[in-house]
C-alpha cells in the first residue's frame, strides 16, 4: 500500500447552482429542515413512552392498587390490547406516525378529553405566559446590560452583574412560591393561582384572553388577565433576563469599540441617538439569537412555574399527565412543547437571516 | 481530521529513531487541578465567592452530620400538635401532620445534595466518554454518536428529564438517570471538539506510532490534557444538575412522600400558604440559597480551572 492510496486530495466543493443559493434559497432550506427535526423529536417521543421500563399497561392496571393479582393480570392483558401494545414495535410506529400526521393525539385515560382540546385550551395560556416572560425579560436584560456597558468598571457595572448571575441561576419553583407569599399572602396585592378569577364567565374564542376581549368586546378581562401573569411572567422572565444582560453587555461593549461609533460621536451625535441607532442596531444579532436559545429554557421553565402558580398550560399539563400516568397527555404535550421550541428556533434562525444580510450566504 | 490521521498513518516510521525522549505532554489530571486550585487558594477570592463556598459547605454539612445532631425523628406524626408554630420542643414548629420541621428540612437536604451530585457525575462520565470516542475515532462512529448528540439538543432539556423520569417512575435513581443522561450531551460535544484538536497534535500520532492503545492514549494523554476546560464545564453543569433536581423533586418526580425532600415539601406546603407560609417559605429559601451557592462556585471553579476560557 503506497502513501498515495491513502492520501485522497479532497474534491473541490462544485458550486451550488444558482437557484440553490442567495437568501431565499437559504430561507427554503431551512424551512425544510423543520418537519425532518420534528419527525426525528416525534419518534424519540415515541421511544421515550414505549421501550422505557414501566409499561403504561403496567401502570394503568396498577392504578386501581386495590385489585388482585389475578385481576392485574387480566387488566395489563386488557390495557395492553386496547392500546395496541401487542403489536410488534414497526407497527406500532408506524400507526404512531400515522395518528400524528392525522393529529389524532388519542384520548386521556382520565375522563374522555380528547388530547387535542386539552392542548387546544393549555396551549394560548403556555403561548401568553411564555411571550409575556420573553417581554418582561428583554426590557430588564437590553436596559440593565446598555447600562452596565455604558457605565463599564463602575459600582453599577460590577453590581448588576453579580445581580445578573444571582438572578441567571435562580430555581424557578422557589423564586415563584416565594413570589406568592410576598406578594400574595403578605402584601396581598395580587392573586396567586390561576389565569383568570372562576367569578369570570370566559368561553375562548380563540383561547388568547387578550384577542378575546376585543373580540368578544369584554374589556373587564383584561385586568384580572394582566394580574394574574404579572408573578408567573416575572417568575419565569428573572433567570432569562440575567442571561440577556450579560450578553447585552458583551455586545454593546464590543460595537462600541468600533469606528463607526467614534465617527457617530465626532459628528456630534448625542449619546443616547448613538446608542439607539447605532450600537443597538449592530448589537442586535446576538441578542436575538440568544432570545432563540434561551425559549427553549423558558418551556422548560414554563412547565415548572405553571405548576407553581396553577396556570392551566401545557407544562402543567405535562406534569399531571406524567404523575397520573396518562400516556396519551404525556406524548401530546411533550410533541407541543417540542413543535413549540422547533418553530421559535427555526423563526429566530430565519431573523436572523433577515437581519444581518452577511447570513445569507448559504 | 481525517486526512490528517490518514496523513499520519501513511507517514514513512524512521526505523531507529535517535532515542530522543518525545515531548512530555503537560501533565496534570482533572483530580490533581481540582486540588491545586484548592491548595493554591485560586479559587474564591472575592467575597461574593468566599460566601457561595461557606454556604455549599454549610449545606454539605448539614446533610451529612445534622441528621445525627437533630434527635427528633422527621417521619414521627404527632397528632396533638399540628401545624404549631416554634416551641421548646420543635424549634422550627410542625407541618399538617405533626412532624417536627427542623428534623425534615435537616433530612430533606440529602436528598437534593446526593441528585445533584450523583447526577452531575453521570453527565460528566457519559459525556466524556462519547465525546472522547466520537472525537477520536472520527468517521460513522462520530457522525452517528454527534447526531444522537444533537438530537437529545434540540429538546428543551428539562422536557427530556421529565420523559425519562415519566417512563422510569419517579423516585431518586431515575431522577439522577434522567438528569444525568440529560446533561450529558453538551459535555460530550465539548469533550469530542477538545478531543478531536488534541488528537491531531504530535504527541498523540507519535503514541498511535508507538503501538500505544487507543484506550490507553485516550485515557492517559488526552483526557489529562482536556481536563481543564472539562471540568470547568462539569462544575458548572453542576448548578443546572442542583436546579433540575430541585425543580423536579418539586413536581413530586423524586424521592418519594413520607420521606423529607427540600423540593417535596415547597409542594406540599403550598396548601397551608395562608396558615404556616414559614413551612413554604423555609425549604424554598434553603433551597435558593444552594442552587444560587452551587452557580457561584462553578463559575469561580471555572475561573480557576480555565482560566483561558476554552470551555
Amino acid at each position: 500500500m503506497s502513501a498515495g492510496t491513502l492520501i485522497r486530495p479532497r474534491l473541490p466543493r462544485l458550486p451550488r447552482p444558482a437557484w440553490l443559493s442567495g437568501g431565499t434559497a437559504v430561507f427554503l432550506r431551512r424551512l425544510a429542515a423543520i418537519p425532518v427535526v420534528l419527525f426525528a423529536l416525534a419518534s424519540v417521543v415515541f421511544v421515550a413512552i414505549r421501550l422505557l421500563p414501566g409499561s403504561p399497561a403496567t401502570s394503568l392496571a396498577a392504578g386501581g392498587n386495590t385489585a388482585s393479582a389475578e385481576e392485574f393480570g387480566a387488566n395489563e392483558e386488557r390495557i395492553t390490547k386496547a392500546l395496541g401494545l401487542d403489536q410488534p414495535l414497526l407497527t406500532q410506529y408506524g400507526h404512531f406516525l400515522d395518528d400524528l400526521v392525522h393529529l389524532r393525539l388519542g384520548t386521556s385515560f382520565y375522563g374522555s378529553n380528547s388530547v387535542l382540546g386539552l392542548l387546544g385550551d393549555a396551549l394560548p395560556a403556555t403561548v401568553e405566559l411564555t411571550l409575556a416572560a420573553m417581554t418582561v425579560a428583554v426590557l430588564i436584560g437590553v436596559v440593565t446590560g446598555v447600562v452596565a456597558a455604558l457605565r463599564k468598571g463602575s459600582w453599577i457595572d460590577t453590581s448588576t452583574r453579580a445581580v445578573a448571575t444571582v438572578s441567571f441561576s435562580l430555581p424557578w419553583f422557589a423564586l415563584g412560591v416565594l413570589a406568592i407569599v410576598v406578594f400574595g399572602v403578605w402584601l396581598r396585592w395580587l392573586p396567586v393561582l390561576g389565569r383568570l378569577p372562576s367569578s369570570l364567565d370566559y368561553r375562548p374564542t380563540t383561547g388568547f384572553v387578550l384577542l378575546d376581549a376585543i373580540l368578544q368586546d369584554r374589556p373587564e378581562l383584561l385586568w384580572p388577565w394582566v394580574q394574574h401573569l404579572i408573578l408567573p411572567a416575572i417568575t419565569l422572565a428573572l433567570s432569562m433576563a440575567g442571561f440577556i444582560t450579560r450578553i447585552v453587555r458583551a455586545s454593546v461593549l464590543e460595537v462600541l469599540g468600533d469606528d463607526f461609533v467614534r465617527t457617530a460621536r465626532m459628528k456630534g451625535l448625542g449619546e443616547g441617538a448613538v446608542v439607539r441607532r447605532h450600537v443597538l442596531r449592530n448589537a442586535w444579532l446576538p441578542i436575538v439569537t440568544v432570545l432563540g436559545l434561551q425559549f427553549g429554557s423558558l418551556l422548560g421553565g414554563s412547565v415548572v412555574t405553571e405548576t407553581v402558580f396553577s396556570y392551566p398550560g401545557v407544562g402543567r399539563l405535562l406534569v399531571q399527565g406524567v404523575l397520573q400516568r396518562d400516556y396519551p397527555v404525556v406524548q401530546g404535550a411533550a410533541l407541543a412543547i417540542a413543535l413549540l421550541f422547533t418553530l421559535v428556533n427555526h423563526a429566530v434562525d430565519l431573523l436572523c437571516t433577515v437581519l444581518d444580510p452577511r447570513l445569507r450566504k448559504g | 481530521m481525517s486526512e490528517t490521521r490518514a496523513a499520519a498513518e501513511a507517514a514513512p516510521v524512521p526505523a531507529a529513531a535517535p532515542a530522543a525522549p518525545l515531548p512530555k505532554p503537560p501533565s496534570g489530571a482533572p483530580g490533581r487541578r481540582l486540588v491545586d486550585a484548592l491548595r493554591h487558594r485560586t479559587v474564591a477570592r472575592s467575597w461574593p465567592a468566599s460566601l457561595a463556598w461557606l454556604l455549599l459547605a454549610a449545606v454539605v454539612l448539614v446533610a451529612l452530620l445534622g441528621p445525627l445532631l437533630v434527635q427528633a425523628d422527621p417521619l414521627r406524626q404527632t397528632s396533638a400538635a399540628l401545624l404549631t408554630p416554634g416551641s421548646a420542643g420543635h424549634p422550627l414548629g410542625t407541618d399538617d401532620l405533626g412532624r417536627d420541621e427542623l428534623a425534615r428540612l435537616v433530612h430533606g437536604a440529602r436528598p437534593l445534595l446526593l441528585v445533584s451530585f450523583a447526577a452531575t457525575a453521570l453527565a460528566a462520565g457519559v459525556g466524556t466518554l462519547v465525546g472522547l470516542v466520537a472525537g477520536y475515532a472520527g468517521g460513522m462512529v462520530e457522525q452517528m454518536l454527534m447526531r444522537l448528540v444533537d438530537l437529545a439538543l434540540a429538546f428543551p432539556s428539562i422536557l427530556l428529564v421529565i420523559l425519562l423520569v415519566a417512563a422510569a417512575g419517579p423516585g431518586t435513581v431515575s431522577l439522577i438517570l434522567g438528569i444525568g443522561i440529560s446533561l450529558a450531551p453538551g459535555l460530550a460535544r465539548l469533550a469530542r471538539t477538545l478531543t478531536a484538536r488534541e488528537a491531531a497534535k504530535d504527541y498523540v500520532v507519535a503514541c498511535r506510532l508507538g503501538g500505544t492503545s487507543a484506550p490507553h492514549i485516550l485515557l492517559r494523554e488526552v483526557l489529562p490534557n482536556i481536563g481543564g476546560p472539562l471540568l470547568a464545564q462539569v462544575v458548572m453543569t453542576l448548578s443546572v444538575a442542583a436546579g433540575f433536581a430541585a425543580g423536579l423533586s418539586y413536581l413530586g418526580l423524586g424521592i418519594q412522600p413520607p420521606q423529607p425532600d427540600w423540593g417535596y415539601m415547597v409542594q406540599a406546603g403550598q396548601e397551608f400558604l395562608f396558615t404556616a407560609p414559614r413551612l413554604v417559605v423555609l425549604p424554598a429559601t434553603l433551597t435558593l440559597l444552594f442552587v444560587v451557592a452551587c452557580n457561584f462556585v462553578g463559575d469561580d471553579l471555572r475561573d480557576a480551572l480555565d482560566p483561558r476560557g476554552t470551555a
